[in-house]
């Protein structure tokens, strides 16, 4: 089934402009689609237009022409588009609205009133076609975010869509779960002759499947090319300038770990040991569930550990920048959220600090109204203004697009060099790679070293998806 | 499909839900209805019995009802030194008398019944089963599944408001209850992301049930019937025995 756009202009009611600004492509029946571009470049806003959403579900302002099958989007009815193109939320959890993992797939054709009988095939069918058969009796609560992806995809197969969108599909899964979810929808692309469009920063792993690229940029169509043509600037290398830590670390140690051990129901980190000085970025890797946010809440002291010892000699304060930045905003202003620790400020300070943030003019402005870019950039700014010495960030750079990764690896590499250091959990394996001074590996066996050495040992493994080669332009 | 049982469930979690609910009308409207202390502790005796058949390990239950357990102790003892009625027992300081003392027993065990078995419900009861049964029981399914959704976030909700908790602390920010000004910043510091996460979480629900056609159609495929079996049979006949024992007592004039 194949889309058409001529003209696309989607424009939000509370936005200067708009989303989608006169976008005009064709995609084939049962070619994939990659579209990728900076953060509020209008990717997400394609999506839900072709899936029928706008203006029906979320208000904005249409115009131009959208085709799906060769019918207008505009003049569907939602519950066939909802037969012929399957949506994928970024996550998967937010997407689930059953309690079990056989209703969850069952809750499309039901809502069709399709014979129980082929409910119950479908059902079958979709659950062996992802791999998640095994889990069909299980409470989607207790479902790894593989797993969830994987089940959320179930969900969606099971109404037989001919199209697939997927809005960045990979964002919470680790690497060998991104890896393992490309191998799948490759073979559902060739099984089924789907229409792929999938939204995704880390574009490298999908050339496999031959895809179109379109890179998208305020609601633009920038550049468009095919595999054989991709601009490494569209490769995913989001922060070019990201080059591999250099500084002699000092010897002095800002955080000392010794036989931690912890877990919740099960033991989680065992006898881990591990250190970091001033100075330097701690790169912290590894599958999901392995345990790297633990460790965080550890060193921050929300946790206590079962056994070993966690010591931070000399060290003031923490700051902890959680993955998902409307946690930490309390206040009414971005001046206000700014001011929340309290203390003196000189004249121009905030202005200043705002500045430093490129979020200058936004003083008064509602955090929670700002981009995610701009939320995540005013969580960092807020820990930093507390001046700690031991930075601890999760998953900073989901959702962000290279001008925003620029801006935080500039401020880790700024706040190190005041005599800092910072402690890293990433699944983005080449910046973790290009950015740490050492990597710890997070697994039933862990690894602690200078990246050349755990890469090395995890490629001795075959852990493939936890080597930036697997994620980098080989162009 | 999971309105069936699965394999492993034992007790009331092999019984249907509409069992389950006939069971739970049975012991309440029993504990209503006989003014019996010996049915009350029978009543009692049969919800902690049918907790430990269905795999509720008995600690983690009665943990689970220890905010009753201390309410039901607190009924006791108001209504034991309230009533001044009857023979006295103790006049030392206070008066306690045998009425007092049968009426606070009375009224603990009723509250103590009608609150544990809800709990065993809630405990061994599945919610997409139960919302099958109420919607095949002529509930319109949309408010089937709002019971549905409203269990899905209970676990969400939890959650974030650990993170949010979590994130004043790594602030530094500490909130309070002690004046109003305090009141209206704990509220901020804590509903107000709480309640951010939970209508984002509800936009994503929204688009995921439309884009699978819910509320599309008036009615929707209805799950296979579950059919009655031996764990359905012990159920009603427990509500059987207990209602019966409860008319023998009324009779028989058992106190």
């Amino acid at each position: 089934m194949g889309i058409d756009v001529r003209g696309l202009r989607i424009h939000y009611p509370d936005r200067d402009r708009p989303a989608i600004d006169g976008l005009t492509e064709s995609i084939g029946d049962g070619e994939t689609v990659v579209v990728t571009g900076p953060s509020g470049c209008g990717k997400s806003t394609l999506c839900r237009a072709i899936a029928g959403f706008i203006p029906e579900l979320i208000p904005a302002r249409v115009d131009g022409e959208l085709v799906v099958g060769g019918a207008s989007v505009w003049e569907t009815d939602s519950a066939r588009i909802a037969q012929q193109v399957g949506y994928i939320q970024q996550d998967p959890d937010a997407q689930i609205c059953t309690l079990r993992v056989e209703r969850e797939v069952a809750f499309g054709p039901e809502n069709l009133c399709l014979p129980l009988e082929e409910v119950v095939g479908r059902v079958d069918e979709s659950l062996a076609a992802v791999g998640i058969d095994h889990l069909r009796h299980r409470e989607t609560t207790d479902l790894s975010g593989g797993e969830k992806q994987r089940l959320a995809i179930a969900s969606i197969l099971a109404m037989r869509p001919r199209v697939l969108l997927l809005d960045e599909p990979t964002a919470n899964l680790d690497p060998d779960g991104a890896k393992t979810l490309f191998g799948l929808l490759t073979r559902l692309r060739d099984e089924r002759a789907m229409t792929l469009v999938i939204v995704e920063h880390r574009i490298r792993p999908l050339l496999e499947m031959g895809p179109r690229l379109l890179v998208l940029d305020r609601g633009r169509l920038v550049r468009r090319h095919s595999r054989e043509r991709v601009d490494p600037r569209d490769m995913g290398l989001r922060s070019s300038g990201a080059e591999p830590g250099t500084t002699v670390l000092a010897k002095d140690r800002l955080l000392s770990i010794d036989g931690l051990t912890f877990g919740y129901d099960a033991p989680l980190l065992r006898k881990l040991t591990v250190d970091v000085r001033r100075g330097e970025i701690l790169g912290v890797i590894g599958p999901n569930g392995s345990g790297k946010t633990t460790l965080l809440r550890l060193i921050a002291g929300l946790e206590t550990p079962a056994a070993g010892r966690i010591e931070r000699p000399g060290v003031g304060s923490v700051g902890f920048v959680f993955q998902h930045p409307h946690h930490q905003i309390f206040e009414r202003t971005v001046s206000g959220e700014l001011a929340i620790d309290g203390g003196q400020q000189r004249p121009g300070e905030f202005e200043r600090w705002l500045a430093e943030g490129r979020l200058d003019g936004l003083g008064g402005v509602p955090p929670l109204s700002l981009s995610l870019g701009e939320q995540r950039r005013l969580t960092l700014l807020t820990a930093l203004r507390r001046g700690p010495e031991l930075l601890l960030l999760d998953e900073p750079f989901i959702g962000q697009d290279r001008r925003n990764v620029d801006w935080i690896v500039s401020q880790i590499r700024e706040h190190c060099a005041r005599g800092g250091a910072v402690v890293l959990v990433s699944h983005d394996i080449p910046l973790v790679g290009a950015l740490a001074h050492r990597i710890l590996y997070l697994d039933r066996v862990p690894r602690f070293g200078a990246p050349p050495d755990v890469f090395a040992e995890l490629r001795a493994e075959g852990r493939t998806a936890f080597l930036p080669g697997f994620w980098e332009s080989d162009g | 499909m999971s309105e069936q049982r699965r394999t492993g469930d034992r007790g009331l979690r092999a019984a249907t839900p509409a069992a389950n609910l006939v069971l739970l009308g049975g012991l309440v409207g029993v504990v209503l209805a006989s003014p019996s202390l010996v049915i009350r502790l029978a009543a009692l005796g049969s919800v902690l019995l049918l907790a430990g058949r269905s795999g509720v390990p008995i600690g983690s239950f009665l943990r689970s009802l220890r905010f009753v357990l201390v309410f039901a102790a607190i009924l006791f003892i108001a209504q034991a030194l309230s009533i001044r009625e009857g023979v006295p027992l103790i006049e030392r300081l206070v008066r306690i008398t045998d009425v007092g003392l049968r009426s606070g027993a009375g009224m603990a065990l009723r509250f103590l019944v009608i609150l544990s078995s809800s709990f065993l419900f809630v405990h061994v009861v599945d919610p997409d089963r139960l919302a099958a049964t109420l919607i095949r029981g002529g509930v319109p399914y949309r408010y089937g599944y709002l019971l549905i959704l409203s269990l899905r976030f209970v676990p969400f909700f939890q959650r974030e408001l650990r993170v949010v908790r979590e994130a004043q602390r790594v602030r530094g920010l500490r909130t309070s209850v002690r004046s109003l000004k305090a009141i209206r910043g704990a509220i901020r510091y804590t509903f107000v992301p709480v309640l951010v996460s939970g209508l984002m979480r509800v936009d994503s629900i929204a688009l995921s049930m439309k884009g699978r056609c819910f509320g599309v159609h008036r009615t929707r495929t209805a799950p296979r019937r579950e059919r009655f079996g031996a764990a359905d049979g012990a159920a009603l006949g427990c509500v059987g025995l207990l209602v019966g024992l409860a008319v023998f007592a009324g009779r028989g004039g058992w106190t």
